[in-house]
């Protein structure tokens, strides 16, 4: 897709805020390499929470970069104006391919019980973030259920609310990644977030 | 006097909009690092507290540096191969792909230019391409050890003997036999 042009300037201005660094992937595909440094984190803890298991966790997450990259040649990238400078298509795509992979390596681990997402993420719970005040106030018993919750919720629910929360996605990416309308997305992120709350209600 | 009421579904939409707003102010007050949490006298107090709950509790995680090194290596050995190919395939010479690499089938098929990566794999059973693929492995596999298992049970079974089918099968063979027997042919 082709940017805007702004004016009489002829300056073609990206749509998609990854595109020079996509562009220069297909060039070169060892260039690849500053994409992955940008979203190795983000997809290794969408990861983490959806499968509550380090090990897992890092397997799924190579094998979404590993065929981000053999399957490059073929992304298109479908920004449009309305989205906004910060939109990305190429996480919206990478994202999707890393939903695929992971709910595979769910449906192979079914049968097996299911970990807890606390031991997972660590014994030594990080509960308080300094740079805000209003999270100080709450208990451990308070994140635990709000993580017991999380892993009791619908398929959808759970990745549109950790996507939402853990990599501060839009609702239009998320819609991207899930293939639903911005619509169903936000219904979802509603209702899980009013499972939520009955849960800690129920826990006070 | 009360005004129309909004049917539930609206209700829900309305609701979940509201929401939507309230994260969205909290995620843009979080990018310029302000303190102050975004107030919405609309948003039902309990979401606003499993928000919170939410924030504190989903904490940022980063794989190892280890592990973010070896697949770092990974990556640069598939982009040095798909390099490699991209010359060989301008007129230069044959690379082989690396075999480390290998033992994906996925991987396989996506360099293959047979699997896109990115296209919904999981949007219900009936529609699953892999778990379709690989439920007709198991099926098949299933029903060829079946079968072998039938047969041997079969053949080491005397009570095979008794069945109908086997007897007019045994009594068709035998007349057969006879009747070539009583033309003089192979016995």
């Amino acid at each position: 897709m082709l940017g805007r042009r702004d004016g009489a300037a002829s300056s073609v201005v990206p749509l998609d805020r990854d595109r020079p660094l996509v562009e220069a992937a297909r060039r070169d595909p060892a260039q690849f390499d500053a994409l992955y440094r940008k979203y190795l984190a983000q997809v290794y803890a969408f990861a983490l929470y959806e499968l509550a298991d380090h090990h897992a966790a890092e397997d799924a997450t190579e094998r979404t970069f590993l065929r981000a990259l053999a399957a490059l040649p073929r992304f298109r990238e479908q920004a449009r104006a309305e989205d906004g400078p910060d939109a990305s298509t190429f996480r919206v795509w990478l994202f999707r391919i890393a939903r695929n992979t992971i709910a595979n390596e769910r449906r192979a681990r079914r049968r097996r019980p299911a970990a807890s997402l606390e031991v997972a993420l660590g014994a030594g719970l990080a509960i308080a973030d300094g740079s805000d005040l209003e999270t100080e106030a709450v208990t451990r018993d308070e994140a635990s259920a709000a993580l017991r919750t999380l892993q009791s919720l619908p398929d959808d629910r759970r990745r549109a609310l950790l996507l939402r929360f853990v990599d501060e996605m839009t609702t239009a990416e998320i819609a991207g990644v899930l293939g639903r309308s911005e619509g169903a997305v936000r219904v979802l992120i509603h209702r899980a977030l009013r499972d939520v709350a009955r849960r800690l209600d129920t826990t006070r | 006097m009360t005004g129309p009421r909004l049917p539930e579904r609206d209700t829900t939409q309305v609701d979940a909009l509201i929401a939507d707003r309230y994260l969205d102010a909290l995620l843009a007050a979080a990018d310029r690092r302000a303190g102050d949490a975004p107030s919405d006298a609309a948003l039902d107090p309990a979401i606003r507290d499993a928000v919170r709950v939410l924030r504190a509790a989903l904490v940022r995680v980063h794989p190892s540096f280890r592990f973010e090194d070896r697949l770092a290596a990974r990556l640069a050995a598939l982009a040095a191969a798909q390099a490699g190919d991209a010359r060989a395939a301008a007129g230069g010479g044959v690379v082989p792909f690396p075999a480390s690499l290998g033992g994906d089938a996925d991987l396989d098929a996506i360099l293959d230019g047979d699997l896109d990566p990115a296209a919904d794999d999981d949007a219900g059973a009936g529609t699953d391409r892999r778990p379709l693929l690989v439920t007709g492995a198991i099926t098949s596999a299933a029903l060829s050890l079946a079968g072998v298992a039938w047969v041997a049970w079969r053949a080491s079974r005397p009570a095979a003997r008794r069945s109908a089918m086997g007897r007019a099968a045994r009594t068709a063979h035998e007349r057969r036999a006879s009747a070539i027997a009583g033309l003089g042919g192979p016995a």
